[in-house]
């Protein structure tokens, strides 16, 4: 009981978010007869408050233990990771203000959701135990479906809540059975406990079976091939804030859990950095075919697409591949380039979701032929695009070039040469598909006179905002370092 | 003083920021001023570093360095410049005939609407140059070399309202894909192999180690397929002929006197590495020597004025890389400087003809398309009426068919030479022959531009007049370097000292040693100097027997099999198209239809089996899942139309397909353990 | 065969008996009462391995709760009650090959693994280290739990609920 006491001090962030949970929820009851746009504001309001106090809660030095009995590690991955997650929901939430398909929505629950996914994503991310792990991967994801359906007139969004139900539970529960297999194998949910008893004795074929499983219960979250079957389907079905909320806050956390339970739980640290895996089963063979398949398949079927969002949903496929070769690396230098490309993958990402909600809210459409003529309508917003998009395609002087450089660099070092390699060619194949946006919205010529468009002033601080870490973050090197070095005190290893 | 080097990039970079972020409001005065300015002051500054630092005793192996903040920690790579005499005179080259092109284009662009941008553009573009030629590591470098591209692309569909143009750009974006993917891994496999990225420190290690091939051929070869890419060598020059469309200053500043020569510069600063891996060397010289023939026939028949040039360029290139690979890096940048001279001079002074044409077309209320007003067929006597455009090109075309004193004759004089010296006869052929055809081509360009009578029309040719001293007055500045620049080089054979090779050789063999002069061979260099004058004037004299009374008599040859084939570049565009292009998006359609439609046909063949079972009750759903949710939303009263239509089939098949998936994982996994 | 195992393999037959009625049967009411056999079967489980807890909270919770639940909302739904489903068999090859594989993959796994297995001794009663765990050791997933159960609530209600406002 003390110990939970002495806990709860480190898990403010937490606590200021479910905090936060309550006071919407009853405000949300008590506002009921208010109009819409007032009862909007004070929600958005509230929770924006709440983010705000969690975010700057989740900064400074992380403490190094571990939290509640051994549940949750205070370590520097979750330290870097909190702030993360805290920053990706305020930026859906300001986002959904500006999206045109929740215009006139209630707010009350989506804002309830998103505080509750956000501190589920945090224990996700902090999780090293594995029914932390399941409860808090289950939470997001029964939050998540919720948030794609959120728009329960429009039958896509239902569609693709249904599917991304269905999937979450296949995926889920393959993930469940899989934890209970190696509940079975150790006798200990801890994963530190798991990594001593799997060090202790090897496990056999039943370890091959239980990797398989946890990887799929992990692949859904990340999409990652063959994993990846609802994530075109979802993005396009859920309204565009919440898909790039998915594109962002559930990946990273997807491979938060990806590194606590591969590099903590079955693999243990070497010298100068390096993790060998334990248990009797080499599994970096494992991620390598998924990194190299997830990489391959997303860029070349984003190729063919002509609707923006689905475009967006393989290229958040194909990112995952190439952030997987980071978690190939088996070395603490992997670690730092996941998380660092993680942060970088945020502003990118989730920038060229706001140029889709902001083209949206003018043209009505995501498709790809909605998007031509924007030079005359919008030169900012297109120069903005280019810049997201450059970003996303790794060319410098953008920062998504320091994302992929770590991450191919890490694999460099680990002997993985030919696979940065595939990684290398792989980003020449997307340099097609991005390039194709970027000429339909300033070549191709609109229908008709289009009249200019005019941002908000939430809209031009929101670009300013997302823009400016793609541009100067090239300069920040260091900086970058010091949070992945961060990133990489893992619980065991501080 | 030394402090003061990051000054040099950075003063265009701030001059991009203010006329990209506010130039609108600036109006087109201050717009120019901002960019000619800073580039000036930039030119100002390296002058300063060039006469204080470079100019005394021993000023050669003189070495600037600043590093600015801790860039990569853990690569160890800083945000350092370094200007050594090779990064010297490239900052020269780069920022003085740069404001020359900066001041010329303030004429050029006087009437287009993107007046500001263009300028913005064209000052980052000089920021990332600048970055490229002073980087003191491959990652800055690299950094310069991508933001070079990026401006080049803007630059290249600057126009983008034209369809070629916005086409262009986005070719020479994705052929650069492919050269900049070879970069990279030279970089990653360089600091795999020496653990720095800093050129001295890898250069250093290389000499000191004496490597050789080995890693040392692959990162040469990986850097020279990026060279390739950025410097449009076979089989990557293909964008650069089509980057023709952006505005002729573009063409000018980006695509003939500095960015395309980037890779030339890349080779010559790893040189020490390059004289260590002889197989990378061999292919840079055989690459570079069939460029400058391939490129040489097809400018033979073009008939627009600044494709004549773009493939020149190409061809020219394609020397400076056989002077590199030959080993004769001091060459090759000595060409570069050269060339810089006379093909911004050409490039300008077609920008200047293409001015004056559209306006006489204009000014006479015609409305022909723009390719019209480039083709060299509708021109001709522009002498008469743009005296100043045609004689500097005329000086120009002189200096780059090899005459002697101007300057292309010492440097390309000097690239045969050492081609010849060291041994490499055949190569030494094919150059020699790409020379007669630069003579002929570039005579013909002459002749049919300014010599004999306009073809035009009378309507237009009234109008016709020079262009404004802004963008004269460069031309004459450049025509004199045209004549001038050579001086710097003049061989040992001809009572020169090689001053610029002495000047360039500590920077190049920065760590190393210099390979040992050859026994000089006067008689034999004089012969062959002899032959070359004599190759040139061939050129020339067969280009005025030709043209000189039938300008446009090629048309006449529209029946020959060879014509065609030159004049559509031996359809390597098309061959291209026909096999990487559509090989990539076939494959893609392939892959995507794995992951799509394989599942879509499951679920067709799962739909008529359903349909076959299916109750006729119209309540009835098809399957476990719409009936499991049909169940929960009947009994919580919702409507449960909303969920019908969900195509239920696909999930089931997409379990299955995942479901296998694993399976197959776990074999792998068996099997690889 | 001992009386235990004939209980166990009794229990078996009933559970794979019902479910696959639920699976495959037509008429919805029957489907529910095949699935309490089911759930029941569950609970004869968890007896089995000595969870007296759980094996209690199985058949109070989901047998006493939810199930009741849904039959009365079968009941009281009547256009509900006599609808016939019918269940289209999808990719009935691909499916048995893979869940053929899945199932000896499995099976050589359970055969080859030397499972932890825990110390047999004498059952006791489970309830109360049960209780002491959740609010010690496991506080936080029992509270994360309570989240997650609030949410879902909150999502249930809202997917189902027809628009109130404009």
């Amino acid at each position: 009981m003390s110990d939970a006491l002495a806990s709860l001090g480190r898990f403010l962030p937490e606590l200021l978010l479910m905090g936060a949970l309550a006071v919407v929820i009853v405000a949300d009851l008590a506002t009921q007869a208010w109009s819409l746009a007032r009862s909007r504001n004070l929600l958005v309001g509230l929770t924006l408050a709440g983010l705000g106090a969690a975010f700057v809660a989740s900064l400074g030095e992380p403490g190094g233990g571990s939290l509640f009995a051994s549940m949750i590690a205070d370590d520097g991955l979750l330290g870097v990771l909190r702030p993360l997650f805290a920053l990706t929901a305020i930026f859906t939430l300001l986002f959904s203000l500006r999206a045109k398909e929740l215009d006139g929505a209630r707010m009350g629950e989506m804002v309830a959701l998103l505080l509750t996914v956000t501190a589920a994503l945090m224990w996700m991310a902090g999780s090293v135990n594995l029914v932390m792990i399941y409860l808090s991967l289950e939470t997001v994801s029964v939050a998540s479906y919720i948030m794609v359906g959120y728009r329960s007139s429009d039958r896509l969004s239902n569609e693709a809540s249904l599917k991304y139900i269905l999937f979450g539970a296949v995926s889920t529960g393959v993930m469940l059975f899989g934890l209970s297999l190696l509940y079975g194998l150790t006798g200990t949910l801890d994963l530190y406990g798991v990594r001593a008893a799997l060090a202790a004795e090897d496990a056999g074929p039943a370890l091959i079976l239980v990797l398989l499983l946890v990887a799929g219960g992990i692949g859904f979250k990340i999409a990652a091939v063959p994993f990846h079957f609802w994530c075109p389907d979802v993005y396009t079905g859920a309204s565009t804030p919440v898909t790039a909320f998915l594109s962002v806050g559930p990946k990273a956390a997807g491979f938060a859990v990806l590194i606590r339970f591969f590099y903590s739980g079955i693999a243990q640290p070497g010298a100068d950095g390096t993790f060998a895996a334990v248990g009797g089963v080499d599994w970096q063979g494992l991620i390598i075919v998924l990194a190299v398949v997830t990489m391959t398949l997303g860029n070349v079927a984003a190729l063919l697409q002509t609707n923006m969002k689905r475009l967006l949903a393989y290229s958040s496929i194909a990112h995952a591949g190439t952030i997987l070769i980071g978690a190939a690396a088996l070395s603490s230098e992997g670690i730092g380039a996941i998380v660092t490309y993680l942060v970088i993958y945020l502003f990118m990402n989730l920038g060229a979701f706001l140029v889709v909600i902001l083209v949206h809210r003018v043209t009505g459409t995501f498709e790809l032929e909605g998007y031509a003529g924007f030079w005359k309508r919008s030169p900012l917003l297109t120069v903005a695009m280019g810049i997201f998009l450059f970003s996303l395609m790794g060319i410098p002087p953008f920062a998504g070039f320091f994302a992929k450089l770590y991450v191919f660099a890490a694999a460099v070092e680990a002997e993985l040469g030919w696979l940065a390699v595939v990684g290398v060619l792989n980003s020449a194949v997307a340099a097609f598909y991005y390039i194709k946006v970027l000429r339909i919205m300033a070549v191709d010529p609109g229908d008709g006179e289009l009249p200019a468009l005019r941002f908000s002033r939430l809209d031009g601080a929101l670009l300013l905002a997302l823009v400016t870490p793609n541009v100067v973050g090239i300069l920040f090197g260091g900086a970058l370092e010091q949070i992945s070095e961060i990133a990489q005190r893992l619980l065991d290893l501080a | 003083m030394n402090s003061l080097l990051w000054l040099i990039p950075a003063i265009p970079g701030l001059g991009a920021a203010v006329n990209g972020l506010f130039g609108r409001h600036l109006g087109k005065r201050a717009s120019a001023a901002i960019a000619c300015g800073s580039v000036a002051a930039s030119f100002l500054l390296a002058l300063g570093f060039f006469f204080t630092r470079f100019l005394a005793e021993g000023g050669a192996s003189a070495r600037v360095e600043q590093s600015l903040f801790e860039w990569i920690p853990s690569m160890g790579v800083e945000w350092a410049y370094r200007l050594d005499s090779l990064s010297m005179v490239m900052t020269l080259v780069v920022t003085g005939i740069g404001l020359l092109i900066h001041i010329y284009s303030v004429g050029y662009m006087s009437h287009d609407g993107g007046f500001s941008r263009f300028f913005a553009y064209l000052n980052l573009f000089t920021f990332f140059m600048l970055n490229l030629v002073l980087g003191a590591n491959m990652l800055l470098l690299f950094i310069g070399w991508e933001g070079v591209g990026l401006c080049s692309y803007l630059l290249i569909g600057f126009w983008f309202e034209r369809p070629a143009a916005a086409q262009a750009g986005k070719k020479a974006f994705i052929v650069n894909r492919i050269g900049d993917a070879g970069f990279i891994l030279a970089v990653f496999l360089t600091f795999v192999t020496f653990g720095t990225l800093d050129f001295y420190g890898v250069m250093g290690e290389i000499a000191s180690a004496d490597m050789q091939g080995g890693v040392l051929t692959a990162i040469g070869v990986l850097l020279f397929v990026g060279a390739a890419g950025k410097s449009a060598q076979i089989p990557l020059y293909v964008w650069l002929p089509d980057a023709m469309e952006g505005p002729t200053p573009v063409s000018a500043l980006i695509h003939a006197a500095t960015m395309v020569t980037a890779g030339v510069y890349m080779v010559a600063r790893s040189g020490v590495l390059f004289s260590h891996a002889p197989a990378a060397l061999a292919l840079v010289a055989t690459v570079g020597a069939l460029t400058a023939i391939f490129a040489a026939t097809i400018a033979l028949f073009q008939t627009d004025i600044k494709k004549v040039l773009a493939y020149s360029t190409v061809s020219q290139l394609g020397y400076m890389f056989l002077g590199a690979g030959v080993g004769a890096f001091a060459a090759a940048i000595f060409h570069l400087m050269t060339h810089a001279f006379f093909k911004a001079c050409l490039f300008l002074g077609s920008g200047s003809v293409i001015h004056a044409m559209e306006h006489a077309e204009h000014a006479s209320g015609g409305h022909r398309h723009y390719t019209e007003m480039q083709d060299m067929r509708n021109m001709g006597g522009l002498l008469r009426h743009m005296p100043r455009t045609g004689w500097t090109f005329i000086v120009a075309t002189i200096a780059i068919a090899g005459i002697p004193p101007l300057a292309g004759f010492f440097s390309k004089d000097e690239i045969l030479w050492k081609t010849f010296e060291h041994g490499h006869f055949v190569l030494w052929g094919i150059a020699a022959a790409a020379a007669v055809m630069t003579a002929f081509y570039m005579s013909r360009q002459v002749i049919m531009t300014f010599l004999g009578d306009f073809r035009g029309g009378a309507a237009m040719e009234k109008h016709l007049h020079e262009s404004a001293p802004s963008m004269t007055v460069p031309l004459v500045i450049l025509a004199a370097g045209s004549v001038v620049a050579g001086f710097v080089g003049v061989p040992s054979a001809l009572g020169g000292s090689y001053r610029l090779h002495t000047f360039l050789e500590p920077a190049i063999y920065a760590g190393g040693q210099a390979p040992p002069a050859m026994p000089h061979n006067y008689a034999l260099e004089y012969a062959l100097m002899a032959l070359s004058v004599a190759l040139a004037a061939a050129g020339i004299w067969f280009a005025w027997r030709r043209y000189r009374n039938a300008p446009t008599r090629d048309a006449s040859l529209a029946g020959s099999g060879a014509y065609r084939l030159l004049l559509n570049k031996y359809y390597v565009d098309e061959i291209y198209d026909a096999t990487a292009v559509n090989g990539t998006l076939r494959g893609g359609e392939g892959l995507y239809r794995l992951d799509q439609r394989v599942v879509d046909g499951a679920v067709n063949g799962s739909a008529r089996v359903t349909m076959l079972s299916a109750d006729l009750s119209d309540l009835s759903d098809r399957n476990v899942v719409d009936r499991a949710v049909n169940l929960v939303a009947e009994i919580l009263g919702a409507a449960s139309t909303r969920f019908r239509r969900l195509q239920s089939g696909l999930f089931q098949s997409y379990a299955l397909l995942m479901l296998l998936a694993v399976v197959l994982l776990a074999g792998a996994l068996v099997l690889w353990s | 065969m001992t009386a235990a195992q004939v209980v166990f393999y009794g229990a078996c037959l009933v559970m794979l008996g019902s479910a696959l009625y639920v699976v495959l049967g037509r008429n919805l009411v029957h489907c529910a009462f095949a699935l309490v056999a089911t759930l029941v079967g569950v609970a004869a489980f968890y007896v089995f391995l000595g969870a007296d807890f759980l094996a209690g909270a199985q058949v109070l919770i989901y047998v006493g709760g939810i199930l009741t639940l849904l039959l009365f909302g079968v009941m009281l739904t009547n256009r509900i009650y006599d609808l016939k489903i019918s269940t289209g068999a999808v990719q009935v090859f691909p499916g048995a090959v893979a869940a053929g594989l899945v199932f000896a993959v499995l099976v050589w796994i359970i055969r080859s693994v030397d499972w932890n297995a825990m110390d047999t001794g004498a059952p006791g009663p489970t309830s109360e280290p049960l209780g002491k765990l959740l609010i010690g050791d496991y506080l936080l997933p029992f509270e994360i739990a309570s989240v997650l159960l609030l949410i879902a609530l909150m999502g249930a209600a809202m997917l189902v609920r027809r628009r109130t406002r404009p």
